[in-house]
């Protein structure tokens, strides 16, 4: 996919965010997608926790990518990547106890994330630093938005609330507590997932037409 | 274009071809199916195997216990009309298949439970159970028993408010209580084995009264309808491994004849154990289906969180019917094996 | 360059400067997250003694592990009870819970859920202050019970929460084995004893291993 020349900088931005949004087209980073999406301040902390390490780890390694020994990159790359991680995790456990506490284990799992790898070897080590930037902001965003939209469902549907807010009385709506559960994410993940194919391929059907 | 290129094959598989979904109801090995039968024929008189149940529970929970099959009854058969409608598949709600969801449904549910709950479990057991796996023959799991699994999960504390039997009537003044299995988990009481049989004890509608459930599986039984070997491995081997607990300390342990008749036991064995569709179709495959479901109950009773177990043994067992189906597979009269030494 | 020698260059190199940037920040971060976890602990002492203004670091040495237990003083300095944690399984995994237990060692003086991922909208609610503030003053003696759907009877009892009875137990059971081993460990008559001086730790230590297991000792 990484043509060198020619390339847009808004083609490369824009393709994360629906073309190949990460949990739902590429299936990866499932499981923080699964974890921690029961409420939508949770998917935001932790969209954006990945946003971090992705764009620090596209920039670093796209940066260094011609000083690299071929035989030795992964490893280069994890060592980075868990530094990066690592940060981040401090930063969360320093600045937002609470947000850190929520998140539990899997900031640090964000280093087996198989997205940061994932984009360094198909995109960053054969890209320049301006367009990896690009690739990394995009899939970033579209990575932290899938997060939030489950949690947008999750936490509707489940607590009645929305950002921690009541929204839906108890009166009126009685919470789905297997929303919140394990079993809801992939009852939510695998519709979601549904969705976005049909919408694609509605697409594609359509532009066949044209 | 690929969800119609699916519908297509599915069109042409399912009413021209002799290989049908109904059709799976038939390629068991048990001998007892003529070519009259039909797949309304069979379900018609399994609905009529569940009236003992449905008129015992009645009695002990009153209009609220009607109330709730009537809800889940016509939810299941919208749903699935509504289903095949839109999918454009050939409409086979009069099958009956769905009214037996339905009860069977409303029959593991509490009887004070809401009506929204009861819609929202009859159409995840239908729309999510049965048609998305392709409808009556390829659902992996018992529709109805995957929709109390998802009611569980949604609202754990409304599936396990239970009121006395006999007090519902005066709709206000329920008296909450435990149930028999409950009540053996959390405080060290055996009910009386007598009130179990008879039904007289809190508990889900369908699973109070063990003798009319015995009514209606025997009459199944007698139809022909029921292959033997399941809730005999099923109701046997729960009650020779609760037995082993019992005889190693009966102050700590229910007897065996508790666990055949609280909970879920007898509704499970005659009436769910038995689906066709989720059963296997061998002979050992059946034994093992049956024998390992039952140990799994009186493991989840005993030792579980839950009370009851009866509900996730069947479906853990459901999960695994391919593989044994697969692997049972008896061997062709007069073939070799591959392997001969 | 010889590639065996680039190979090596680029993991020490990716090596050295990932751990200098990561002790810059650990430096930096280490003091701010032990100051909230700090915090968070001072808060949780505090609940469970309301009377505490401050509080001192109790411990001992029991064959491997160093039980640790918090003694809460107000503001003259006299104490005021004990604080410590009780954890153990709960429906879905750990149910940490905070005890403060009166210096008479008879009643508890409150509990603070720390930790638990017990089933939202059911379990959890044994962290809601209806179901923690039900622990005040309740007796230890002979153990804490719990009773369902009614009302406590008895000084030792509280009411489960309705369809958590399993997380509600695992509380209770919780609390009781943490008061055992504390009762049995911590005597209440030489509390002063297990103060851990900052100055002495070795002392301490030392202290504590000599200490049979059973620390039959301890308690005459």
């Amino acid at each position: 996919m990484a043509e060198n020349n020619g390339y847009s900088l808004w083609y490369e931005f824009k393709k994360g965010l629906w073309q190949d949004i990460p949990p739902f087209r590429l299936v990866l980073g499932t499981c923080p997608t699964l974890a921690v999406t029961n409420s939508v301040v949770n998917g935001f902390a932790m969209g954006m926790a990945t946003l971090f390490v992705l764009l620090g780890s596209n920039i670093i390694i796209s940066a260094i990518r011609k000083y690299v020994a071929p035989q030795v990159r992964i490893a280069a790359y994890v060592v980075i990547i868990a530094l990066l991680v690592t940060v981040a995790d401090m930063f969360l456990a320093a600045f937002f106890p609470p947000v850190s506490k929520a998140l539990g284990p899997y900031v640090p799992l964000i280093v087996v994330n198989c997205i940061i790898l994932g984009r360094a070897e198909a995109y960053a080590q054969k890209n320049p630093v301006v367009p990896s930037i690009a690739d990394a902001l995009g899939i970033g965003i579209g990575f932290t938005l899938s997060l939030m939209t489950m949690g947008f469902i999750r936490e509707i549907l489940g607590f009645g609330s929305l950002f921690n807010i009541k929204i839906l009385p108890p009166s009126l709506f009685e919470p789905w507590i297997v929303m919140i559960l394990p079993a809801g994410a992939f009852l939510v993940f695998g519709t979601l997932i549904a969705i976005v194919n049909y919408i694609s391929s509605r697409k594609s059907a359509a532009s066949d037409k044209a | 274009m690929e969800e119609k290129t699916i519908d297509k094959t599915e069109l042409k598989s399912a009413p021209e071809s002799p290989a049908g979904p109904g059709e799976k109801l038939f390629v068991t090995s048990s001998p007892h199916f003529l070519n009259k039968e039909s797949v309304p024929k069979i379900m018609h008189t399994v609905v009529l195997a569940l009236f003992p149940a449905m008129a015992a529970s009645v009695y002990f929970f009153g209009f609220r216990a009607l109330l709730l099959y009537v809800i889940c009854i016509g939810a299941c058969l919208i749903t699935e009309y509504a289903y095949q409608k839109y999918m454009k598949k050939p409409i086979k709600v009069y099958d009956g298949s769905a009214i037996i969801t339905g009860i069977l449904l409303a029959m593991t549910l509490p009887p004070g439970f809401p009506v929204f709950g009861a819609i929202l479990g009859s159409v995840f057991a239908i729309g999510v159970g049965k048609q998305l796996f392709g409808g009556l023959g390829f659902n992996i799991f018992n529709p109805a028993l995957l929709g109390r699994a998802f009611l569980m999960a949604t609202y754990p504390v409304l599936t396990t408010t239970w009121v006395e039997p006999r007090t519902v009537q005066k709709a206000v003044d329920a008296v909450s209580a435990a149930t028999p299995l409950a009540l053996m988990k959390f405080e060290h009481k055996f009910t009386p084995v007598l009130d179990l049989f008879t039904g007289n004890v809190a508990g889900s509608l369908g699973e109070t009264s063990a003798i009319a459930i015995l009514i209606g599986g025997l009459f199944l039984r007698y139809k022909g309808y029921v292959n033997w070997k399941l809730p005999l491995g099923y109701l046997g081997s729960m009650a020779a491994f609760s037995g082993i607990f019992w005889l190693i300390d009966p102050t700590k342990y229910p007897d065996p004849l508790f666990h055949l008749f609280a909970g879920g036991a007898m509704l499970g064995a005659w009436f769910m154990v038995t689906d066709m569709v989720t059963s296997p179709t061998t002979d050992l495959g059946q034994w093992i289906f049956a024998i390992t479901g039952g140990i799994m109950a009186v493991v989840i009773r005993l030792f579980g969180g839950l009370p009851e177990g009866v509900m996730y043994s069947i479906l853990f067992m459901n999960a695994f019917v391919p593989l044994l189906n697969k692997h049972t597979r008896p061997r062709v009269f007069g073939a070799i094996k591959a392997k001969a030494e | 360059m010889n590639p065996v020698a680039k190979m090596f260059m680029n993991l020490v190199g990716v090596g050295v400067v990932s751990g200098v940037i990561l002790a810059a920040v650990f430096h930096k971060a280490d003091p701010m997250i032990q100051a909230n976890k700090e915090k968070e602990l001072k808060e949780a002492i505090f609940v469970v003694l309301p009377e505490a203004q401050d509080y001192k670091i109790l411990e001992k040495k029991v064959g491997q592990e160093t039980l640790t237990i918090y003694e809460g003083v107000d503001a003259a300095g006299a104490p005021v009870g004990i604080a410590f944690k009780a954890d153990g399984g709960g429906f879905q995994g750990n149910v940490g819970v905070m005890v403060g237990l009166g210096l008479d060692y008879l009643k508890l003086k409150g509990i603070k859920i720390l930790d638990q991922v017990e089933t939202p909208g059911l379990g959890n609610r044994i962290a809601e202050p209806e179901f923690q503030d039900q622990f005040k003053g309740v007796e230890i003696t002979p153990k804490v019970e719990y009773i369902k759907n009614r009302k406590p009877e008895k000084p030792n009892q509280i009411q489960s929460i309705t369809g958590a009875t399993i997380s509600s137990d695992a509380v209770v059971k919780n609390i009781n084995n943490a008061v055992t081993k504390v009762l049995r460990e911590f005597p209440k008559d030489d509390l002063e004893k297990y103060v851990k001086k900052a100055e002495a730790p070795a002392h301490a230590g030392k202290d504590g291993n000599e200490s049979p297991k059973e620390s039959d000792n301890g308690g005459k």
